[in-house]
């Protein structure tokens, strides 16, 4: 006699196909690893934490010159628990940067980037520079005077490459200067356009990841 | 790459798999503990290290030194260190956009450029040197953003040694290892390596020893206050500085005395119903910024008053008016304005002296304002400055000028008239605190905590 739970398996299985799922996704043979192998799926559980709690924390904030930074400090003193989720996010942001980076620097020393995973590595750059994006544009959402300062600065650093700086500085800025249009564009690049790209290139990623499997630790024959 | 090679390459991965290890538990099992590592960790910076904002933009600020984050200051210093280069250190899209454009357009072509099979570590010795030079090469720019490149006394010797560390030494590197790889082939993996650790070397030792000759510039933290309650109090300190002249400590003065250029002018009281339940704070944020000039308001504002309050400010002001006056607003509880004293306690200026003046004198008795340049801005001006700098405040001395107009004794002339006026012009101040002045003049004006500690006072 098969119990509930076997026939509810048996009746899921059959329409969603969860014994090959776990044949192909999950019990799969891999080269022997060490904790340097854990940093591709740190950065993604990283990256989930970072959606969840700014999730979480647009609830609340307002991408408003006059109304941001008051609605942080709101988030900060009086919602329960808003200092937790925005100093996860905060802090989150800073390591996720550091772990992407070493992630890729592990992948350059044992030239995991080599013939079958070129393409994996393509898109890992696309997904450190997405990184490096979401920490620029989010930088400036608090509205606070670091945040301005340095965004006017580092808009103007991209504003000085030939020829095209001028646009680039425009599209950025939304005009000449850093205005409500900055703060409403780059908040719409933080939680809407750069996130969107980056779950794009991570299920492609991703999906290389487990075609080619993790790459070996080289050894002298290699 | 020739089918042979491709698949030597699989048949080799094919027996890596067979002496290796299951996705599932084994390595699900050790991210799973990293996450977990990465989440508490999470938790304990947020909840102890926690998030320092800055003060709310403003536009107008244009003294604020800028700074990126962290992991954007090696970019920040690099820009810093290549604009000191004669000639080419003008040329600035070189290192905006070029220097890094290139880095960037290599790492991403990188599989296609290197496109040998080889993948250990010994056989790649140019690509892991290139690496290293310049992952150390941001580590040390990371660090040495904290340091001056111009040195305090104009001399331009950090940013040469910084730039020697984080700029000549890596091209040098490069360069070599170009030259290494090219001629001595065979041999070439062990010279790329010493002469990488060799130029990592140099590198940490100039970056040393730029830090170690010009030590950061002292720079002033400026605690701004972040909670409801530390926001009424500057709030207050800020109103007490730039308000109270015209508008009284409790904002119901409604004909301005004794302010050059605006006595006797009527103006409404900003404490009342009137007041404050029809303007609301952007509004009242715009009147204190621009001013109101029919009323013989001056601006504020940092833009148009050089001396003006920034954006913050203005809102501090506004919350300590909020919740002193509106109805609607309910005041927290706040900590008095300087611990008060008991029987035989003695103040001290550190502790008692200080919030007080910054509270009741301030506002007149700083630079820029008229009044006979007795200054109390700090320490020494309070005992020493001003036409009467030898009297204003003797040690033991109850005929101190500044006990004497405090308490309602005006220093007279010969001929009889007033040389100074009773102080505050307006108003009186409270007991207890012409009692902190008392003793504090009367036990000798101790600047410290600890200086106090040691005297007490005689109670009657």
């Amino acid at each position: 006699m098969r119990n509930a739970w076997q026939t509810l398996f048996a009746w899921l299985d059959e329409r969603l196909g969860l014994h090959s799922l776990y044949q192909n996704l999950l019990d799969r043979p891999e080269p022997r690893g060490n904790w340097w192998n854990t940093l591709g799926s740190a950065s993604l559980f990283l990256f989930l934490l970072q959606v969840a709690t700014g999730i979480f924390l647009t609830v609340y904030y307002n991408p408003s010159p006059d109304h941001a930074y008051d609605s942080i400090q709101y988030i900060m003193n009086e919602v329960a628990f808003g200092w937790l989720i925005r100093g996860i996010h905060h802090w989150g942001a800073s390591l996720m940067v550091l772990v992407v980076f070493i992630h890729m620097l592990r992948t350059f020393v044992t030239a995991s980037y080599k013939y079958p995973r070129e393409l994996t590595w393509l898109v890992g750059v696309g997904l450190l520079l997405l990184t490096l994006g979401m920490g620029f544009t989010g930088y400036l959402l608090p509205w606070h005077q670091m945040a301005y300062w340095a965004t006017t600065v580092g808009t103007q650093i991209a504003g000085s490459v030939p020829f095209v700086g001028e646009f680039i500085l425009k599209a950025l800025r939304g005009g000449p200067d850093l205005s409500a249009l900055t703060l409403q564009r780059f908040f719409a690049a933080h939680i809407w356009i750069l996130p969107a790209l980056m779950f794009a290139l991570i299920g492609l990623h991703l999906y290389l990841v487990i075609k080619h499997g993790e790459s070996h630790f080289p050894d002298k024959d290699d | 790459m020739n089918p042979e090679t491709r698949q030597k390459i699989h048949e080799k991965y094919e027996r890596e798999l067979q002496r290796g290890e299951r996705f599932w538990p084994d390595s699900i099992f050790k991210d799973a503990i990293m996450a977990l590592a990465i989440f508490i960790l999470l938790i304990l910076l947020a909840t102890f290290a926690g998030v320092h904002d800055s003060p709310k933009a403003d536009p107008s600020d244009t003294s604020y030194v800028p700074r990126p984050e962290w992991y954007f200051l090696f970019l920040f210093k690099f820009l810093a260190l290549y604009a000191q280069i004669p000639v080419l250190g003008k040329i600035e899209w070189i290192a905006t956009a070029l220097i890094p454009g290139l880095a960037l357009g290599v790492l991403t072509v990188l599989p296609f450029v290197d496109k040998s099979p080889r993948r250990y570590y010994a056989k790649r010795a140019l690509p892991l040197g290139i690496m290293g030079i310049l992952v150390w090469g941001m580590l040390w720019l990371t660090i040495l953003a904290e340091y001056p490149t111009v040195a305090s006394d104009g001399s331009r010797v950090p940013g040469i040694l910084q730039a020697i560390a984080g700029i000549l030494l890596p091209l040098l590197a490069y360069t070599a290892f170009a030259v290494i790889a090219y001629t001595l082939k065979e041999r070439a993996p062990r010279a790329i390596l010493f002469t990488g650790l060799g130029a990592g070397a140099l590198m940490a030792g100039f970056s040393l020893l730029s830090m170690a000759l010009y030590p950061p510039s002292h720079k002033e933290t400026v605690e701004h206050p972040t909670g409801l309650v530390d926001q009424i109090v500057a709030g207050q300190d800020l109103y007490s500085i730039h308000c109270l002249e015209c508008h009284g400590e409790d904002g119901s003065i409604t004909v301005i005395q004794g302010v050059p250029g605006l006595e006797g002018k009527v103006i409404s009281p900003i404490n009342s119903r009137d007041v404050l339940y029809t303007v609301n704070d952007a509004s009242m944020a715009q009147i204190i910024a621009y001013g109101r000039p029919d009323s013989g308001m001056p601006p504020f504002g940092k833009a148009y008053n050089p001396e003006g309050l920034t954006r913050a400010e203005i809102d501090y002001i506004i919350a300590f008016m909020r919740y002193s006056w509106d109805d609607r607003y309910e005041k927290p509880e706040i900590k008095p304005l300087y611990p008060p004293l008991g029987a035989y306690e003695v103040p001290s200026y550190e502790v008692h002296i200080a919030p007080i003046v910054k509270r009741y004198c301030l506002s007149c008795h700083r630079p820029g304002k008229d009044s006979n340049d007795y200054f109390m801005d700090t320490y020494e001006n309070i005992l020493h400055s001003g036409d009467n700098g030898d009297r204003n405040v003797l040690a033991g001395d109850e005929t101190s000028f500044l006990l004497q107009v405090i308490q309602g004794q005006p220093i007279l002339n010969p001929d009889g008239s007033e040389e100074i006026g009773v102080m505050p012009p307006s108003g009186t101040l409270k007991p207890e605190v012409i009692e902190v002045f008392h003793r504090w003049v009367l036990m000798g004006m101790p600047r410290t905590a600890e200086e106090a500690a040691r005297l007490t006072w005689p109670a009657p």
